[in-house]
This record gives structure tokens, sequence and C-alpha cells, in this order.
């Protein structure tokens, strides 16, 4: 095979040095097999992200070209006297911790149950992943069609077994539009919470919980005790992925409500899109966008932070 | 022994697994009641649980828009047959080159020590914490000057920018579980590295590389906004964008629109029903069993 | 399907085999018809109908020879796609342009004038004056008409007969009077429905119903007058109030409707009343589309003292880009389209007449024989050209701000008809924005 092998700079012929990796060493190799991937992502994300941070520092908006220029962080002070962006941002930051805490807890659970033996685990365990199947688009259609004030399935079920009288408008109450967006969120993004959280269950050595069982742990002591470090690192996958979802939730908000009744649901992502898109104010737009991006990494970083300083995390 | 009363883990195990069964069905089963209704009956109030005239017009516009069934001018339903091919080959290119790039990278950070090599993997996370909307515009400058807007190119190379950090991050975790004498048994043989993961860890590594092309898979055939803005022809359009057009097309009514998501739904979820066994194995990372 | 699988699209099967090459193939395009340089006028517009204008363009390329490539673009995302198409440099030579995307446009340079362009003067002459001033902008005309139309109280007379009414409504408070007895029968509990959802496009009713009562909302400095010397918004926001959360005559689900499922509850006969276009009625009187068909009639839109009389007209139109190559070709499409054809007759305002019922911009059309035959299928003909003379164009749409505008006002209109802010708030609200927003882009 030494034709094929010889092509490569890469070889592992030798077994001195630095062993498989051939003459380079580890750290310039490891690199070296980096190149594609970072290639790739920087060549194309680079320069948008760069130079839409430079529009958020200017005045620019598509209507008026001729009014562009500089402005520093001004875009960004502003911001804080927007009314709109203060509504947005509180709007978001309600809707993230619901659909996040809602997700871990039933995503926990999910995880917790399939990961028993019963009748139609299988069939649960596939089933339970549907949802993930679902672009988000047709999610938001799904649940405006459930929750129709005319014809919703919803409305037919309660006055058939009678809770309701009469149909109900529910999209039309703020609150109830609220809610209704962070289930429609939380059923499209249960899925991947669970199959993460499921995999990290089943690395659980067994041995374990027979040796707290020994110790006459129950069932709650077993859960703190023992799933719950273990699992640590999966839930912070988890809660990473899941924050930024929600916290840029679009499509299904969208779909759903046009981010009302009101301001009722008007998170931050379909307010930076109508800034940007509709307003074409592109300097604003992208001011609220990097808004997004600072509250999402401060995030994942307290959560990364708050894990290493535990120990268990490495990355 | 230690039957004290009732069996409650059972119980509490069942009655959860039915909370979670009908969570994810009762939605479902009304969209799929939906498709297979007629307009009259899905707008007949109280619902009708079962559909008292099923019919299959509302697919068989897909493939005849201008059938007996069919309604008059939607060209959503037209587009929709296109729109779940170009969904597919843009999922599943996304797929292939993520891999294709994702594993090296992953195989660095899993196997070898080197500096800067966690923020490394920050960099990469961190290319994710820009919403989309602020690099769309960017985004589809770029994709013009590449001559690529309205193609498989744009959207393949946008998803995996997308999907490449947690690629990396999904199959880091997973070659860690794979035992390294693997590849010093293969060294012994004399195996050259790229025959090694050719012929042996790749293999091994197969859960992993299922999952992570999956969750590439999803997160192409989910996308919305920037199909919507890097494309505009059924050259290149994926169903979330047709989807988008059932909610505001002018003549389109709700069983059509139950009916497209029906079909969006269904390819994605072959495919996770097939691998869940090795998704759910895939991502099981940190520790060796 | 075989005319829809056509060799393109059979391209990019092949491709797909080819899976791995594919990538590298794409930048020419997989089975991708040569955008780039075809010779042809790249011609676009929101879908509505796209079979028919596709058909009308194909009538033009046999006439004058000019090859066109027509794309329709969702119309709920028409306004971002464009924008992005124009940032992009990737816009087309010809586009619809809805009156209140002109002034941003032209602001944004995307558009250019056709002053200098031949026979202009032709088409300004023939089509009604508002028409004309709406498509200049500081002098300069850029548009020609692709249809116009105004909002009328279209109503359905068979339900109101059942509640022994005989006329529509002339005030607000007869509106809800009516509307109660309808409640009171049993005939419908919420006989009036209104298209409240959120969307990026203009509430056409709501100015509708301020212009009945004659309320201005702004100055002639675009100053917003509508918390002090113009209190008609407050009035309607008052009486939509009571009508939608005290007597709920007007259907609580409106912030969820869209316009097309409230035309469809419109046709299934769910409501006696909505404030539709005129055009709209062509299709509720049509038996193929509607179980109400016949028994639907316009009326002018309800006022706040019963006397008082106006509605709201818009104009779409047909523009040319600013940096078309292809400037003449162009012209003589949106010529064609938005004027005559080689027989000097206004041919595609009468086609889409024909086939739509949208309103034209040509004074002849009114008095053309076979459009009047047609009219008086769907309308009465009296009716339907009141509403025109008493309609006016929005004027705030030259302001560049309008947009925030528009969606700000929207929002508060949901919560006034959700309860969630009372009418002194609303149109105190709806002032502070226009002023903000004036200040904002000053």
């Amino acid at each position: 095979m030494s034709t094929a092998t010889s092509q490569r700079p890469v070889s592992a012929r030798r077994k001195s040095g630095s062993g498989m990796y051939g003459r380079l060493g580890e750290g310039p190799m490891a690199y070296l097999m980096n190149v594609p991937a970072l290639v790739v992502i920087l060549s194309l994300i680079a320069f948008p992200i760069g130079y839409s941070f430079w529009l958020s520092l200017q005045r620019y908006n598509l209507k008026q070209p001729g009014l562009r220029r500089f402005l520093g962080l001004s875009n960004y002070i502003e911001l804080f006297g927007d009314a709109a962006f203060r509504n947005s941002i509180t709007v978001s930051a309600a809707f993230a911790l619901v659909v996040v805490s809602m997700t871990i807890v039933m995503a926990m659970t999910a995880a917790l149950v399939l990961n028993e033996s019963f009748f139609g685990r299988g069939f649960l365990r596939s089933l339970i992943l549907l949802p993930w199947a679902m672009p988000g688009v047709v999610n938001g259609l799904m649940w405006r069609w459930i929750f129709d004030a005319k014809v919703g399935a919803l409305n037919g079920a309660l006055a058939s077994l009678g809770f309701i009288d009469s149909y109900q408008a529910w999209l039309t109450s703020p609150v109830a539009a609220f809610f209704i967006a962070c289930v429609a969120e939380v059923w499209n993004i249960l899925p991947l919470a669970v199959i993460i959280l499921l995999a990290g269950l089943s690395t659980i050595p067994n041995e374990l919980y027979d040796a707290a069982r020994v110790d006459r742990a129950n069932i709650v002591q077993r859960f703190q005790h023992v799933t719950l470090p273990w699992m640590l690192h999966p839930l912070l996958v988890v809660l990473i992925l899941m924050t930024m979802t929600s916290f840029r939730a679009f499509d299904v908000v969208y779909v759903l409500t046009g981010g009302g009744p009101g301001d009722a649901t008007n998170v931050i992502a379909l307010q930076t899109a109508r800034t940007a898109f509709a307003f074409t104010d592109f300097g604003r737009g992208n001011a609220y966008a990097y808004i997004i991006t600072l509250v999402t990494l401060l995030i994942s970083v307290i959560y990364i932070s708050f894990l290493y300083r535990r120990g268990k995390v490495d990355v | 022994m230690r039957r004290r009363g009732l069996p409650w883990r059972k119980i509490v195990v069942y009655v959860l697994a039915a909370f979670f069964a009908l969570w994810i069905i009762l939605p479902f089963y009304w969209i799929i009641a939906t498709s297979f209704m007629t307009e009259a009956d899905a707008l007949s109030t109280p619902p009708d649980w079962i559909p008292t005239n099923p019919t299959l017009d509302n697919y068989l516009a897909f493939i005849d828009p201008s059938g007996a069934g069919a309604l008059l001018g939607s060209r959503a339903a037209e587009a929709i047959p296109y729109a779940l091919l170009n969904s597919a080959v843009v999922a599943s290119m996304t797929a292939v080159l993520n891999l294709a790039l994702g594993i090296s990278a992953a195989y660095a950070f899993a196997r070898m020590k080197f500096r800067g090599s966690q923020v490394l993997l920050m960099v990469y996370l961190a290319t994710r914490m820009v919403p989309g909307v602020a690099i769309i515009i960017p985004f589809y400058l770029v994709m013009r000057s590449l001559n690529l807007l309205d193609t498989y190119g744009a959207l393949v190379l946008s998803y995996t920018t997308f999907a490449l950090p947690f690629t990396i991050w999904i199959l880091k975790d997973y070659f860690r579980t794979i035992p390294s004498e693997i590849e010093d048994a293969a060294r012994v043989d004399g195996c050259s590295w790229w025959r090694m993961m050719r012929s042996v860890f790749l293999p091994i590594a197969a859960p992993g590389l299922v999952a992570a092309a999956i969750f590439s898979f999803m997160t192409a055939w989910n996308e919305f906004m920037f199909a919507l803005y890097l494309t505009s022809t059924a050259n290149a359009q994926t169903i979330p964008v047709i989807a988008a057009n059932f909610a505001t097309d002018l003549n389109v009514s709700f069983t059509s629109m139950a009916a497209a998501g029906v079909v969006a739904v269904i390819p994605p979820l072959i495919l996770v029903l097939i691998f869940q066994r090795l998704i759910v194995h895939g991502l099981a990372s940190g520790a060796v069993r | 399907m075989s005319p829809h699988l056509n060799r393109r699209r059979l391209l990019q099967l092949g491709a797909l085999a080819a899976v791995p090459s594919v990538l590298a193939g794409c930048g020419s395009g997989a089975g991708r018809s040569g955008s780039g340089d075809t010779g042809a006028v790249k011609f676009q517009g929101w879908d509505f109908e796209s079979q028919l204008v596709q058909q009308n363009v194909d009538r033009f390329v046999d006439k004058a020879g000019i090859k066109v490539d027509y794309t329709p673009i969702t119309s709920a995302q028409y306004v971002q796609k464009v924008t992005a198409q124009f940032t992009g440099g990737t816009e087309p030579d010809a586009l619809y342009v809805y009156d209140d995307s002109l002034a941003a446009w032209i602001g944004a340079e995307y558009l250019q004038p056709i002053d200098d362009m031949p026979d202009l003067d032709k088409v300004y002459d023939a089509i009604y004056p508002g028409n004309a001033e709406t498509m200049t902008y500081d002098g300069k005309r850029y548009g020609l008409p692709y249809y116009t139309d105004s909002m009328a109280l279209t109503y359905n007379v068979e339900l109101l007969a059942k509640a022994g009414i005989k006329e529509p409504p002339k005030s607000l408070e007869e509106w809800e009077a009516q509307a109660k007895t309808l409640q009171d029968k049993g005939i419908l509990e919420h006989p009036i429905g209104l298209s409240a959802q959120l969307s990026d496009t203009w509430w056409a009713w709501w100015w509708g119903l301020v212009f009945a009562s004659g309320g201005t909302l702004f100055d002639d400095k675009m100053a917003p007058t509508m918390a002090t010397t113009d209190p008609v918004s407050k009035d309607v926001y008052a009486w939509m109030q009571q009508a939608a959360t005290k007597s709920k005559v007007i259907d609580p689900a409106s912030t969820t409707l869209l316009p097309i499922p409230l035309d469809n509850a419109f046709m299934a006969g769910k409501y006696a009343y909505i404030l539709a276009a005129r055009y709209g009625s062509r299709k509720y009187n049509d038996p193929k589309a509607s179980k109400v068909a016949g028994k639907v009639k316009m009326a002018l839109p309800p006022s706040i003292d019963g006397a008082t009389e106006g509605t709201v007209s818009n104009t779409r139109m047909y523009c040319l880009s600013k940096n078309t190559e292809k400037k003449d070709d162009a012209y003589k499409l949106i010529y064609y389209l938005g004027g005559f054809d080689e027989n000097d007759d206004p041919y595609t305002a009468r086609f889409w007449f024909e086939q739509q019922g949208l309103g034209f911009a040509f004074k002849d059309l009114a008095n053309d024989a076979k459009i009047k035959e047609q009219l008086t299928k769907w309308a009465d003909p009296a009716v339907y050209a009141h509403l025109a003379e008493v309609a006016k164009p929005r004027r705030v749409i030259a302001e560049p701000w309008y947009t925030e505008y528009e969606i700000e006002t929207q929002k508060v209109i949901q919560q006034v008809l959700t309860g969630q802010s009372d009418p002194v708030a609303a149109v105190q609200k709806m002032a502070d924005t226009a002023a903000a927003l004036k200040k904002q882009y000053s």
C-alpha cells in the first residue's frame, strides 16, 4: 500500500517521534487537520460577521443612503431608550426562560422514562424524535391550525368535553399567545434535548447505581448523587443549544402570531428581522443582532465556566 | 419478597410514557387527519376527528396541480415535488460535506494534545453565536460574488457553516470513546493513518458519524430564513420556503397546507426512525462502557 | 406532471446522481437556466395569479419579440426579497411596486423616473389624477399603473335580511346596532370580521374607516394630529373597542385573521360584514368559489356621523429599476402592462378586470360597455363608481418612516381590539411613534 500512502504528506509509516502523525509533530498536525473546516467556516462567515458588525456602528438606512455615516456605539446606546427594543428583549428573555426550563424538565423526564425498560419503549424512542423532523414554519402552521378560533381542534376537543361553552380565540390573549408560542417551540426542540440526555444516561455505568443501592440510597438520592453529576456534561450541551435556539426563535413565532397580539410575542429575532428587512434600517438591525450575539455568548460562557469550576467539563 | 403494594415505579413510567406519546401524537395526528379531509370537512365544527369523506386530493394536487381535485392556481402545491427534491439534495449534501470537513478536525481534538485546542473549539462555537438575521445580507453578497444564488451550493455552504461546529463537537466526543488501542494495533500492522481511519476507525465510529450526519441533515432540512433569501425559484427553493408560501399563497386551503406539512416531515422522519438507535448511541459521549 | 418536469429538472436529477461533483459544479448552476445574460428582460412581481401574469407576459413576448424572464415572489416576503436583491445587485429590470414602498425605494435609489420615455403622457392623461399623483414623487413620474382599488363595506344581503335589515349601515353606531340584531337573533355570534393579524402589509380596512369619517391623521407637514386636532382615530378606536370587547359584534378572533382566511370565512357565510377591496366582491359573488355568491353587496364604509363619505384607495404599479441595462425593452414591457398595447387599448388593465375584477386606473374603461356588463354581474356600478369618487390615497406613504409607522399602528390597533389599551392612550402612542420616527429619520 506504500504507493497510496506516499502521495500523502501525512502518513504513519514512521513509528518514531510523534508516532502516527508523521514528522510534523502533534501540534502543527492538529492544526493542519483543522484547516479544511476552518477555511470553510472562516471564509464564509468571517466577512459577514465583520461586515454586519461594521454596519451596526453606522447610521445606515437603505432608504436614506445619503445620510450614512459612522456613529460608533450610538446605535447600541440608543437601543436602551427604544421601547420596542426593551419590550422585545424582555419578551425574548421570558420566552427563553420558559422554553429552556420546560425543555430541560420535560427532556430529562422523557430521557429517564426512555431509559427504563417497558413495553413499547422502542416505539416511543422513535416517536419522540418526530418533531425534530418538522421544519419550524410547518410547526408554526400546525399550532395555528390547532388553536384556531373557528375550527381549531383544541376548541373542538374542549367544547365536546364540556370544559368551555363557546369557542375561544386563544391567540388573541397576550398571555395565552405567549405560552402557546412557548409550547410550540418546546414541541419542536424537545427531541434533540431528549436524545442528547438519553445518550448521556446510557453511559452511566450500572455499577454506580448498584453501589448506591448497597449504600441504601433511595431513588431521589441516587438521582442526586449518581445521575445528576454524571449528566452535567450533556445537560450543559442541552442548555447551550436550547438557550441559543430559543433566544433567537424566529420561524415558529413568525408564522404563529407575527409577534402579536400587540407586542406580546414580539421576540427579538422578529424585531431584528423587521428592523433590518421591513424598515431597511441595517444600522439598528445589526445592533439588535449583536445584542443577541452578546447575550447568547454571555450565557454560554456562564454555563461553561460554572461547569469548569465544578471540574466536570473538558472540552 | 419486595412486593409491597403497587409497583409504583412501573406505573409512573407508563403514565409518563403515555403522556409523552400523546404529546407527540395528538398534534401530529390532527395534521395527518386534516390532510385527508375535504376542505368542507376540515372547516366543520365540531371538528371531524376521523375524516368522514377521506380524500387523497390534497396529495394528488402536488403531482397534478391542474387536476380535478386540485385548487385553482395553487402555485405552492405545484412547487412541492421540486421543493422535496431540493430539500433532500441540500440536506444530504450538507451532511456529507459536514462529515468530510468535520472528521479530521474532530480527530485532532479527540486524539491530539495541542496548545489552544480549547480556544479553537470555542472559535468554532462562537461562529454560531451570531444570529442569522445579522449575517444574511452580507452572506447574500458573498453568494452572489460566488455566483451561487438560487443554487444548491449557496444553501449547502451556509448550512455547513451552521452545522459544522456541532458536528465537530459530537464527533470529538464520540471519537474519545473509541479506545486508542485500536489505532495502536493498526500501527503495529504498519497501516497508514488514512488506511487505518478508513478501514478500522471510521467503521467503529459509525454511530457518531451517523449522529453528526443526521444533526446536519436536520439543520439543513428545517432552515427557513437563508433558504428564503438565497433562493428564488424551483431551482433551489426548499420545503420550509414553500410551506411558508402556503401560509400566504392567495388560493391555498388548510387541507393542502396540512398535506404539505406531512410530506415535509416524512423523509427526515424515515431517516430518524431508521437510525434512532445509532443516533442515541452516537451521542453517548464522555465515557467508555 | 410531465409538462412541469421539464428538461431543467431532469438535468438536476441527473446531477443528484453525481452528488460529489455537484458542489463543484454549482457555480455554473446545476441545471440553472442562465439567469446571467440571455438578453431577456428580468421582470418580477408578487405572486398574485402568477399563471395569468405569465399568460399575459407571453402575449407581450409574442407581439413585441422581446424576451421576458418573469419570476413571481411570495407576496408576504416581496418587499424584503426585493431589498435583498437590490442590496446584492441582483435586481430585475422591471418590477411591481406597492405605493407603500415607492418613496422608500426611490430614496434607496432602486428606481428611476420614466419622464423621458415615449408616450408616457398618453397614459398619465388617461388615468385618474389620484393614481397619477401616487405614482409621482418629487415632481417626477416613476410608475405605470397595475391596478387601483378602494375599500368598501362588503355585506351579505341574505344574512341581513334574515335579521330584517334592508339597508347597510351608514354610521358606526348603526353598524353596531345592526350587528347586535344579528347577534341577538342568533344568526351569527360575531357578525363583523376584520383582518387584524400582524403582517408586513397595510391594514386597508383601518385606513378606510378613518377616511370614511374624514380623518386625516397628519397635517400638511406630516406632523401627527391624531392625538390633537383630529379626533377621528380616537372615536373610531372607541367604537372598535366597544364593538370588540363589550358587544362583541366584532369577532375577537380578528387579531388572528389574515386576509385570506377572512375572505374564506366570509364566503362560507360566517360573517355578515367585512371591509374589503372592491375587487373582492367578484370572488365573493362567484358561485365556483363562494357559498354566498349572488348575495354580496358593497357600500361606503360607515362613518362616525353617518353623513361624511370617504374611503381609502391604493395604487399598485410597474416601475423600472435604476440600473437596468435594458431600459428600452423593460419600458416597452411595463408600457404594455401598465399602459396600452399596440392598438392603444389598455389591454392588461382590461385583462385584470375581466379575470380578477381588479380596479383599473383608466378613466375611459369606466364607460366601456363590455366592462360595465361584466361589472353588473358582481357589483352595483353606481356604488362601485361612488367608492372610487370618494376614495383618497394615504399621503403619509411618501414619508420614509411610513413602514415603521404602519407596523406600530397595527400593534396599537391590536391592543385596542383586545382591550389592552384605551383609545386615548392608543392615539397618543401613535402620535408619539410618528413624532419619534420623524425625528429619527431627519
